[in-house]
Formats: C-alpha cells, sequence, structure tokens
C-alpha cells in the first residue's frame, strides 16, 4: 500500500525544448541537482533511483548506468524503466513501491530524453517490418480521434481548443517548449500531419529531463519544503496492438480507465476529489478522450468540458495548468516525472502565474501505445 | 477436353495522361492515357493480383501448377512463381516455373500448362504473366507501354475455350531486348523489326497452327496478338492472310503495350463476346513466335469473365510526370525501412503471406496476429488456422504525412474482415475522400518496402 505512506520531498525540472547545448548525461546533471538543491539534502543520501528513459540514443540511456555516471552515483541499486509513453510515471511508481515496501529510505526518479538529437521527424517506429508498418505516433492516435469523431460527431474545432488552452498555460510557463499562445484559426490550419491531427494538434519531439526525490513519509518533515503525499501510483497494461483487436470500440483506453480505477480506489477517493489533473494530451483530441477515461465526465462528454472552459486553469477541474505535452514539451521518459513536478508545484502553491487555486489533490497520467499502458499518479497536499 | 477454364486480369490504378509525357519532352504522343504500376507494385504483385482475381470464388487448393511469367520480374533468381503460390494460398506440392526472356513467355508458359494437363501431369493450373517494363525517359516507347497482369486457368473441366492446336518458331533476329545490366528496354529499327521479324514470325507460326487445325484463316473469329509497336498487329494478321478488322484490338488507348500478359488479357477480352464454336487464334512475339488456336465451348456464355473494361475503370490520374518517374523508381525514393529476416519470414509465412489469423475454439474469437493465448476468452492453445477474407470495411483510419512511405498523404486504416478478424493496413491506390468510416476495401498484396537488398511484400488494402 502506498497511500500515505511515501512523500515527495524535493523536484527539479529542467528547461523543456531543442537542448542541443545539453547532452542526456548533462539533462540528467540539471534535473538531479535542482532536485537536491529543492529538498535540501546532499546526493550521498540517496539510497537507490529509478531512471525512466524511452528511446536510448547514442548520448545514453541504454541502461541505469547513464543515471549512475552523469550523476557518479555508484554502488547503489539505480533501475532503468521503460514503458512506452508511461516511462517516466512508471519509474515513479517502482520508486514508491521500493520506499513503501521499506527497502529504502530516500530515492531519486529521474526521467530524461534527448530526442532532438536522433535527427528526421517525430519518433522513429520500431516493431515488426510488416505488421502495421506504416504506422506514426501521430497515425495511431488519429485512429481513435477519428473513430471517436465519426461516433460523437466531433469537430476539429474542439481538439483546437485543446491546443489553444494548452499554449495558454505554457505560454504562463518559463520552462515550456512552446510558450506561445496559439488561435484556433492557427491550429486548424496547420500543415496537416495526420487527420485529423494538424502540426498544432500534436506534441512536439522535446529534450529535457525532470526528478523527483521521494522518502519514507515519517522522515518527510526533516527536509526543507512542505512534503506532498504520494496517495497511489497505478499502472494498466492492456494489448499493444489494438488495431487488431476486433473488440475494441476506439472511443477511449482501457488501460486508462482501468489505472484510474486502481488509483481512485487506493487513495481511497473518487474523480470528483480531484483538483486538477495533469493528463497525458500527445495530441489534442488525447486529452478530451483522458479526461473521460479517467472519470472527470461521461464518455462523449469530454469535448463539452473543453468546450465550457471547465478544464481552463480557472476552470472546475484545470486539466495541464503546466501546458501539457502540447505545449511543455514531451521528452518520453522524462514526461512523467515532468508531471510529478507540476503536481508537486502546484500542491506547493508554487507555480506563480499558472497557479490553481488551493488544490488540495492533483492527478499526473501518461498513457502510451497508443492505449497499451496507461499509469496513473495521485499527489496530495496533505 | 484440354483448355482454358478462367480468366482474371489486373491493371495498376494509376494513369499517366500521355500529353504529360510530350508536355515533359515534346514530341507526338499517342492520344490517351497509360497504366502505371505504382510504387508498391511489380510484376509479382501485379500477377498476385490477376491470379486472385482469376480464382475468384474457387478453391485455391484446386490447382496443380502455378507458372509465371514476365520479363520484368522483381527478381532475376528467386522462383516468384513461389511467392505468388504461397500468396494466392496454393498447395505447397504445386510445379512451379518462372517464364521469361521475350513477352512470348506468357503464351509459352500457358502453352506448357495446356501440355501438362493434355499429358495427365497436370489436372488443372494457373498461369500469371505480368509485366511493368520501363523505357528511357523521352523514348520513342515511353509513352507507349503500360503495366498489367493476366491470369489464365486451365484444366480438363469446365473449359471454356478448347486447345485446338499450336504452333511455334524461333530463331535469332534483333528487335526488342534488355541486357542483365540495362535498367530499360532497347528497340532496333521499328518499320524494320516489324516487317522482318515480328510479322514475319507470327505469320509463321500462325500458319502453322492453322494448318493443324486444318482450318483457313477465314473460319477464324478472332485474332489476338500482343505487339511491340502500335501498328504491328494488322501487319502481322495481313500477312497471316486475315482482315486486319478480325484483330482484337490493342489496349494502347487506355493501357499501353502491356508486354508478357498482352495475349492473355487480350484473350480473355475476346472470350467478353465470342460465340461458342469461335475458333481464336492467340500468338505473341519473342525472337520467333508461339501461337496456339482455341475454339469457344458451349460453357463460355454461362462463365464469361469479368470485362476488362471494368478492370480499367476507376483511374487514378497521376497530376505529373514526375510523379510517374518516381512511382516507377526513376526518381528513386529513399530507403525506408528494417528487414523481414529469413527467420521471421519462415516462422510467420502462414501468417503474414498465405494470410492466416488465428479463431479460438472456446469463444470462436477469429484474430490476428495468430497467438496462443485467446485475445477474447484467454484460453491457451485453443486455436486453430483461420483463413482471412480479402474483403472487409474500415473501421477507423488515418491519412498519414508523417509515414516512411516514398508518397504522402498516405492512408492506413483498420479493417473489419468479412468473417472475423481485424487488421490494420497501409491503404494503397485510394483517391482522396474514398478512405472513411465504413468504406468498403479488398485486400492486395504489395511491395511494402525494401531493406537489406531485398524487397519485403505485405498485404495492403484498396478501395473495393
Amino acid at each position: 500500500m502506498i497511500r500515505d505512506q511515501v512523500a515527495v520531498i524535493g523536484v527539479g525540472c529542467t528547461k523543456f525544448g531543442d537542448r542541443y547545448e545539453r547532452s542526456f548525461e548533462e539533462l540528467i546533471c540539471d534535473a538531479a541537482f535542482d532536485a537536491y538543491a529543492d529538498a535540501g539534502i546532499e546526493p550521498a543520501e540517496i539510497e537507490a533511483a529509478y531512471l525512466g528513459t524511452y528511446l536510448p540514443g547514442p548520448g545514453g540511456g541504454k541502461a541505469a548506468v547513464s543515471l549512475a555516471d552523469a550523476l557518479r552515483l555508484y554502488d547503489r541499486p539505480i533501475t532503468r524503466v521503460e514503458n512506452y509513453c508511461a516511462t517516466g510515471t512508471d519509474a515513479f511508481r517502482n520508486g514508491c513501491l521500493a520506499v513503501a515496501a521499506g527497502a529504502h529510505d530516500v530515492v531519486l526518479v529521474l526521467g530524461a530524453e534527448k530526442l532532438k538529437d536522433r535527427g528526421g521527424r517525430g519518433i522513429p517506429r520500431l516493431g515488426h517490418p510488416l505488421l502495421a508498418r506504416g504506422n506514426t505516433a501521430p497515425g495511431l492516435f488519429a485512429l481513435a480521434a477519428n473513430r471517436y469523431m465519426h461516433t460523437f460527431g466531433l469537430g476539429r474545432e474542439t481538439l483546437a481548443k485543446v491546443a489553444v488552452k494548452n499554449h495558454k498555460n505554457g505560454a504562463l510557463n518559463d520552462k515550456a517548449h512552446l510558450r506561445m499562445e496559439v488561435t484556433e484559426e492557427q491550429v486548424l490550419k496547420a500543415p496537416m500531419i495526420a487527420w485529423p491531427f494538424g502540426l498544432l494538434d500534436c506534441c512536439p519531439t522535446t529534450d529535457g529531463a525532470a526528478a523527483a526525490i521521494i522518502c519514507r513519509a515519517d522522515l518527510a518533515r526533516r527536509f526543507k519544503k512542505p512534503p506532498v503525499l504520494v496517495k497511489s501510483a497505478a499502472l494498466a497494461v492492456t494489448t499493444g496492438r489494438p488495431f487488431f483487436d476486433p473488440t475494441f470500440d476506439y472511443l477511449g483506453f482501457r488501460s486508462t480507465q482501468a489505472a484510474a480505477r486502481q488509483a481512485y480506489a487506493m487513495a481511497g477517493i473518487t474523480a470528483e476529489d480531484v483538483d486538477f489533473a495533469e493528463v497525458h494530451d500527445c495530441f489534442t483530441w488525447t486529452e478530451i478522450s483522458n479526461i473521460e477515461d479517467l472519470g472527470f465526465c461521461k464518455k462523449g462528454e469530454g469535448g463539452r468540458l473543453v468546450e465550457e472552459g471547465r478544464t481552463a486553469l480557472d476552470g472546475d477541474i484545470p486539466v495541464n495548468p503546466s501546458g501539457g505535452l502540447k505545449s511543455f514539451g514531451h521528452p518520453i521518459g522524462a514526461s512523467g516525472v515532468r508531471m510529478i513536478y507540476e503536481c508537486v508545484t502546484q500542491l506547493r502553491g508554487e507555480a506563480g502565474a499558472r497557479q490553481v487555486k488551493d488544490p488540495e489533490l492533483g492527478l499526473a497520467h501518461n498513457v502510451g501505445g497508443p492505449g497499451a499502458v496507461s499509469c496513473v499518479v495521485v499527489l496530495g497536499r496533505s | 477436353m484440354v483448355g482454358i477454364t478462367r480468366t482474371g486480369t489486373y491493371f495498376p490504378r494509376r494513369r499517366l495522361d500521355r500529353a504529360l509525357i510530350a508536355k515533359a519532352w515534346g514530341g507526338r504522343v499517342p492520344a490517351g492515357t497509360r497504366t502505371v504500376a505504382g510504387f508498391d507494385e511489380d510484376a509479382l504483385t501485379m500477377a498476385t493480383d490477376a491470379v486472385l482475381a482469376c480464382l475468384g470464388d474457387v478453391d485455391a487448393a484446386a490447382f496443380d501448377a502455378l507458372y509465371f511469367a514476365s520479363t520484368s520480374s522483381p527478381y532475376l533468381e528467386k522462383q516468384v512463381a513461389s511467392v505468388i503460390a504461397t500468396a494466392a494460398d496454393l498447395r505447397r506440392d504445386v510445379a512451379v516455373a518462372d517464364f521469361a526472356g521475350s513477352v512470348r513467355a506468357g503464351l509459352a508458359a500457358l502453352r506448357a500448362a495446356l501440355d501438362g494437363v493434355r499429358a495427365g501431369s497436370l489436372g488443372s493450373a494457373l498461369v500469371a504473366a505480368a509485366d511493368a517494363r520501363l523505357a528511357e525517359p523521352d523514348s520513342e516507347l515511353e509513352p507507349l507501354l503500360g503495366d498489367g497482369a493476366a491470369a489464365v486457368a486451365v484444366g480438363g473441366e469446365g473449359v471454356v475455350a478448347e486447345l485446338v492446336s499450336t504452333a511455334s518458331v524461333a530463331e535469332e533476329f534483333t528487335y526488342v531486348w534488355r541486357t542483365d545490366e540495362q535498367r530499360t528496354l532497347h528497340l532496333s529499327e521499328t518499320r524494320f523489326g516489324t516487317a522482318y521479324g515480328y510479322a514475319r514470325d507470327v505469320a509463321e507460326a500462325i500458319g502453322a497452327a492453322l494448318r493443324r487445325a486444318e482450318l483457313p484463316p477465314a473460319r477464324v473469329a478472332r485474332l489476338v496478338l500482343g505487339a511491340p509497336e502500335p501498328r504491328a498487329a494488322a501487319e502481322a494478321a495481313k500477312r497471316a492472310g486475315f482482315d486486319p478488322a478480325r484483330v482484337e484490338a490493342s489496349l494502347l488507348a487506355e493501357a499501353g503495350l502491356l508486354g508478357t500478359p498482352e495475349p492473355l488479357a487480350l484473350l480473355a477480352r475476346s472470350l467478353e463476346t465470342a460465340a461458342p464454336g469461335d475458333f481464336l487464334v492467340v500468338a505473341a512475339y519473342g525472337e520467333g513466335a508461339d501461337a496456339l488456336v482455341l475454339r469457344a465451348t458451349d460453357r463460355l456464355p454461362a462463365a464469361r469473365p469479368r470485362p476488362l473494361a471494368e478492370r480499367l475503370a476507376r483511374g487514378l490520374a497521376l497530376p505529373s510526370y514526375e510523379r510517374y518517374l518516381r512511382a516507377r523508381g526513376v526518381l528513386p525514393a529513399e530507403p525506408m525501412g528494417e528487414p523481414v529476416t529469413a527467420m521471421l519470414e519462415w516462422k510467420e509465412l502462414k501468417q503474414d503471406v498465405r494470410l492466416y489469423g488465428s479463431r479460438c475454439q472456446a469463444c470462436g474469437l477469429v484474430q490476428f496476429p495468430q497467438a496462443r493465448v485467446c485475445l477474447g476468452c484467454q484460453a491457451r492453445d485453443r486455436m486453430q488456422d483461420h483463413k482471412l477474407a480479402r474483403r472487409g470495411t474500415v473501421f477507423t483510419f488515418t491519412i498519414d504525412n508523417l509515414a516512411p512511405v516514398p508518397e504522402h498523404p498516405m492512408p492506413m486504416a483498420v479493417i473489419d474482415l468479412e468473417g472475423g478478424g481485424r487488421l490494420y493496413l497501409q491503404v494503397t491506390d485510394a483517391a482522396e475522400g474514398e478512405v472513411k468510416v465504413g468504406a468498403p476495401v479488398e485486400l492486395t498484396f504489395r511491395r511494402l518496402h525494401e531493406a537489406a537488398g531485398n524487397r519485403n511484400y505485405f498485404w495492403k488494402a484498396r478501395p473495393a
């Protein structure tokens, strides 16, 4: 049981963006030392670490050693976690499990990704050389978006409103990748990537790293900042080949629904108790479907939630106050930990211009695959 | 009775208006359009399409042989007939052969198949001929050639055109050639080549076949000729003592000179209208000639092939000459993909090429790819191989501009197949707006990508 057993005592995050001047290990270094300073601890106090990274490149990431070498953090357990776009939150979940199990008192969770040095557009598709060949990340989510839009009669205009909102939030965030506001018209007229997603319906490919230091909740008061408690951390995995599943309705993701159920049960809350959420808006439609899968509204009503402004910073359930993947950027393995960083920042009331009003409970959610894996983390102020 | 039982033809959907060739290079071109094999098509894939069209609902397991004929085979060494036989899900014990060397290879393959049935070594056989020949840009031949395929089934039962006689001629003559180092076709002087080579040899073979059948030319209803240039067929007909009006009209206006499949495709068209008892003569040239005399049977009216005009309908006009160059690989596209290793292909052949999914004996769910544990009920090892249908409807789709393919945008679709199973495939040959939820599609075997010096073939969907 994780609930209230684990606290986040420090968080760190690099500037997200085209970080050509920073190597993979340098990004790790920036995020980790940012978190050390936030917690007010010495590196030597870290007993174990979890590295979340999805696409190992020539600059590192293949094993836990790139974290060890970047931080010279040797002679202790470090585990690399890779689980599609849920990599970062799953690394965090694993760190929490280790602390809750009593194996370690102080653990570093760090997500890092260097996508821009790969060259080329988007992210490379890995997998079978024949089956599903030709798929791209936007194309895979577009399959779901098109079926959803066909079923619920949603138009691209509604999708565009997600981009407008998240860019507006991201423009307030000096660590975000794309800090410009966009208009609905700009989103609709952007070059088409994979119907129905134009360029501005897609999150960017981004470099970045984020870190969270967690510890046993009963030790948390020793550190500099008021701790944030981990209420739950849940993971659900379904098929990685949803497109071959003849029973799949393509209207949402089962993995998110299952992870959310687990997370709410573990935290002893319902969706209504969540004050704000960082959800996986890799594409505009994904956010609409996610907020339904997370239970913030019924299936098919996510578009209306967006249109009515209820997910805006001043709405009743602010979604992606950070700017989301859409504006903040999406260095895959880093994103989940970056969401933890945002939740902690908001719960501490340190989010400045993008501060959500008096939140008690924040939720972080990743979905990858698409739909294959989903991780939901709930954090609370007390 | 030994003869032809079924025919099928295939033409690529892409069409190039010859005016675009004239616009690129100047000069005069014949009116009309030529068919253009897409970047994902070649003689292997088009022959497969023709075989599947020829088979229709007939059981592929009934055939004892498959012969493939082409001068533009994607492989100089590899038994392409075996690939086609696998994709069409023929039995493993079929006899195969690849015929090549000249455009009469199609007719030579047909003759060999008929001989096999006549000799009793084959009960029934399939012959598939296809070509996507490349001409030098800005050459006389470039606007004339067209890409396509034809397939013919032969046997001793259900014959619609009975074999009456055959004859051959062979002698060296320099007219059309392509060496092992050349990508494009070469042609010597046309008037000389047609008069002193083509017309002479074709007329001689026709004459010999008719003598064996004891038929005067006047008794022949239709003369079906493959030809190397637009005027050649009429010249050969005259020389053989035929009224040129009895020559089955060429496909120049709508498709082009097809090469190997041409006599078979034109034969298929003549069977659309031939009356029972009509004699048909088919001939093809290649440093000599082959001629076959056939007689339409009483079964023909009830078993006519799908009209060739229908097969040619719904063309997609290429917007530019450059698109043709890209489609035919004259303008190279980037290499795109990871290889299918021999081991992976071997392991998954039935699934990926024969196109089988699994059907759970516990809950009945048809699923793809093949798996040991059921997606629906999690029963272990209760799976039965299930041959998937090649028709279905689009459940959802996208139109992708980012995919690693040479032509964008590229539609991909999740397809619910007739009889169960769901596939996720690239969609080829689609016009704008054709790929949408609920749209009917059919599967076609295509060249998916190249890697490690080899070609990877797989199924795609196309609008039905």
